[in-house]
């Protein structure tokens, strides 16, 4: 018997090293948290807590999109054009549309329209364009990062266009509900987006879709499987999430400025990889991403309230991000 | 010229939970054909991997000659002249075919890589194994066997003692599998040890002078080739036999359910036409490049298509794609189920159900519950060895895999199934279990069209084949007056 007994041993110590690889994150969040509630001033108060929210919602909803868009096989770098372009095209159309008379609300909702139309549209166009021609997804949202980059600084004319948007547009970044301490209405955005987001991945067969065309695109057109229509969704979704995103950015600065969200792209994807998705595609959660977010604000927060400058900051974020990779492939190998 | 001789003294290999090599002591000299058969887990790829120095053995020594040898890595094995050729391609696909076969080591003159030197060496090379490839070719536009040529001819660049030969004609046609005995007829004659690995046991009597068969990592037999008959192989490979025939209660019924008229695809079939009944099981034999897969793939919408149309009960598709082919009813099994058929790193459970997702799910949202009853259902029904279902289906074995694959059809409630190669790469004995679920689905007015390279499953399992031969559809026959040497007679007539 005792041949038996040993290889079994060695299977759970390695089941129970893969379980603990598997919550790396969530292990590492929990001793950050702990390591911080005693080592920095200020870091357990609520209103704390609230600006870390705060913060790290603008980048956090389009990582929920993101997280789809990864785990269908593809990746969408043009999200951060989309937040500048989406702040001035609201901008623009309501200082145009005040100044031909029309109601400054009628106006807002206007340009928010058009934003969300532009969304869908481009969404499609990177779905269509790649799934049609074979490009590589990265080249088709680098040449729509450059671009809207451009249109943006063209609709703007290089410059923020201020105090534009009627109360309740600010309301949206910049509001909190419960008093001046309450929680911050991007905070909500970002629980929802995440729920909608969730709830598409685990219970929609566009979720399981996604999961299908990112683990093996030829296996899931060969079983029947809309390739083409699943890339568009997730395109299309991390989009409007990305055009959301803006609004509240802009309407946290109460200005709508071309080069808002530019480089996002990349914290977003470093949330996403470190919340435990696959790079290569077909594996990933979206709660992963979730504590992607978390753990990425609460670093950054403690760093500030440790007053560690910012290229120090820049300097350990790097660091973390190459061990969380590190170690998310040492788990799939383990598991190989 | 010397005799060479590898021989192994009570090797054992044991891996947690088993022992995959138990005890063998086998000796293979020169200038011979040794084959190595077993079927899947039977241990003859862990014995060929402790030659080619991939994996160590637990207790046991083995001998060059009178050499001990002990390899820490596969490039010792290479050192000693020890050289393996994969059923798992390693060609790089962007190189040319002297490039390929020189990896890493081509000759240089003033530190400059010798491209005329490179190309003749590769051309000699080619000219042994008696095939007409130009060295300068991309790999990547070679034909299937052509590749397995170049990879056998850079094996042979090593100028081995011993050089072991992993199914090296599973990709291969009739006419080329010939070409590549005579280039391993010339190995052995050169007093190299060859040491051939098949699951062909037809092909044996033509290539192989002696053949040893392991099961469950025990050594049961090491004979004369001329001293056996196939069944005599088969009995030592499975203890005991059962080998099938076509159940006689599967009756095709009269009404039509599929017809392909004038379908071309231009390069791959021309003109194609052929009707198929309710419960009938339809084969398409056929050599490699004749254009079988194709059209199975060009039914099934895979492909374009350049003309003709496929008429499923009376509604008429011209171009399809998967999708509508799906919903008319269609299910096909790829000819490469990992590549094309599988989600490697998702689960068994989610793996049999991705074809029927509309089926499991209420609309567009996701019911777990049911997916996890069809998922149940088809393990049970199709014997697929699970410990558990929500594991990868990179976990399985290849016979399983295949099984996920028809069960992930099986699913959609198909009216038609097209198997292409279903038994390529599994045991004898899962091979079995796959024809018994195509006429258990037969028996339920399930009709079957299977493309298969190994004849003898055709005559067993179809009851009619189709003859294609350069893209055309020449020949019918009805299984039960013909034999195989005529159907392959038949098949390889205008080569």
């Amino acid at each position: 018997m005792e041949n038996v007994a040993a290889p079994a041993l060695t299977f759970n110590r390695r089941k129970i090293k893969i379980f603990l690889l598997d919550h790396i994150i969530e292990v590492c969040l929990i001793v950050l948290i702990i390591g911080l509630t005693f080592g920095a001033n200020g870091f357990m108060t609520w209103a704390n807590w609230m600006n870390i929210l705060r913060a790290n919602s603008l980048k956090g909803v389009i990582a929920f999109g993101m997280t789809m868009v990864i785990i269908a096989g593809l990746i969408d770098l043009s999200i951060g054009s989309i937040v500048g372009l989406a702040g001035v095209i609201v901008a623009v159309v309501c200082r145009d549309l005040t100044g031909m008379g029309i109601d400054i609300n009628v106006a807002c909702i206007i340009g928010i329209l058009i934003c969300l139309v532009q969304a869908v549209t481009t969404g499609w166009l990177h779905g269509f364009f790649q799934h049609k021609t074979g490009m590589p997804p990265f080249i088709v949202t680098l040449v729509t990062l450059n671009l809207f980059l451009g249109l943006a600084g063209r609709l703007s004319g290089g410059f923020p266009i201020a105090n534009q948007f009627p109360g309740w547009f600010n309301q949206l970044g910049g509001g909190r509900i419960g008093g001046p301490n309450g929680i911050p209405i991007p905070a909500i955005v970002l629980v929802v987006s995440f729920f909608i987001v969730w709830f598409i991945m685990e219970y929609t067969t566009t979720g399981r879709a996604a999961y299908a065309v990112g683990g093996n695109p030829e296996s899931a057109r060969l079983s029947g499987i809309d390739v083409g229509k699943t890339k568009i969704i997730a395109f299309v979704i991390v989009q409007i999430l990305a055009v959301i995103s803006g609004f509240m950015t802009a309407g946290q600065v109460m200005s709508g400025t071309f080069s808002f969200g530019k480089g996002w792209e990349l914290d977003v994807i470093a949330a996403v990889v470190v919340g435990g998705t696959s790079f290569n595609g077909g594996a990933g959660k979206v709660s992963g991403t979730f504590v992607g977010v978390i753990f990425m604000g609460v670093i950054g927060n403690g760093m500030t309230l440790l007053n560690i400058d910012i290229h120090t900051q820049y300097i350990i974020k790097a660091v973390i991000v190459f061990l969380a990779v590190l170690l998310s492939s040492y788990r799939a190998r383990l598991k190989a | 010229m010397s005799v060479l001789q590898i021989r192994t003294e009570h090797i054992t290999k044991d891996y947690p939970g088993t022992r995959a090599i138990d005890d063998v002591s086998i000796c293979f000299d020169s200038g011979r054909v040794h084959a190595l058969v077993g079927k899947n887990g039977s241990g003859k790829s862990t014995l060929v991997k402790i030659f080619a120095g991939a994996v160590e053995p637990t207790s046991g020594e083995f001998f060059l000659n009178d050499e001990n040898l002990h390899f820490n890595s596969t490039s010792d094995a290479y050192e000693k002249g020890i050289v393996s050729v994969y059923q798992e391609m390693s060609l790089v696909p962007g190189l040319s075919v002297a490039e390929n076969i020189f990896l890493g080591r081509l000759p240089k003159k003033n530190q400059a890589i010798d491209w005329r030197k490179t190309h003749q060496m590769a051309d000699s090379l080619l000219q042994q194994m008696k095939v007409n490839i130009d060295p300068r070719e991309q790999v990547s536009r070679l034909s299937m066997w052509q590749m397995q040529v170049v990879e056998i001819t850079k094996a042979l660049s090593f100028n081995p003692k011993v050089i072991m030969l992993d199914e090296p004609t599973s990709a291969l046609a009739q006419n080329e599998v010939r070409n590549l005995f005579s280039a391993i007829r010339a190995l052995k004659d050169q007093g190299v040890i060859v040491i051939y690995i098949t699951h062909k046991l037809q092909e044996l009597p033509q290539i192989a002078d002696t053949v040893s068969v392991l099961r469950d990592g025990k050594l049961v037999g090491a004979v004369q080739m001329n001293e056996v008959q196939q069944k005599d192989i088969i009995g030592m490979m499975f203890g005991e036999v059962k080998i099938q025939n076509r159940p006689t209660d599967i009756k095709v019924r009269d009404e039509l359910i599929m017809e392909v008229r004038n379908f071309s695809r231009h390069g791959w079939y021309q003109d194609v036409n052929f009707k198929l009944k309710c419960g009938e099981v339809l084969g398409i034999a056929g050599m490699l490049g004749s254009g079988r897969t194709e059209l199975l793939r060009g039914i099934f919408g895979a492909d374009p298509v350049d003309s003709g149309e496929v008429i499923v009960e009376g509604k008429t598709y011209t171009s399809a794609n998967p999708i509508k082919m799906v919903k008319a009813g269609l299910g096909l099994t790829p000819e490469n189920r990992k590549i094309q058929g599988l989600i490697l790193i998702h689960s068994i459970k989610d793996n049999l159900c991705y074809a029927s997702m509309n089926i499991t799910a209420d609309g567009w949202l996701e019911n777990k519950r049911k997916r996890n009853v069809f998922a149940e259902r088809q393990v049970r029904d199709l014997d697929i060895k699970v410990s558990n279902i929500n594991a990868p289906c990179e976990s399985l074995s290849g016979g399983n895999q295949q099984k996920v694959v028809v069960g992930n059809w099986l699913n959609t409630s198909p009216k038609i199934m097209l198997y292409d190669e279903p038994s390529r790469g599994i045991d004898v004995g899962a091979k079995q279990q796959i024809f018994e679920i195509m006429w258990a689905e037969a028996r339920k007015g399930i009709s079957t069209i299977f493309v298969s390279t190994e004849l003898e499953e055709l005559l067993e399992v179809c009851h009619r084949i189709l003859i294609m031969r350069h893209g055309r559809i020449v020949d019918e026959i009805i299984p039960d007056e013909t034999n195989v040497n005529e159907l392959y007679e038949i098949c390889m007539r205008g080569d």
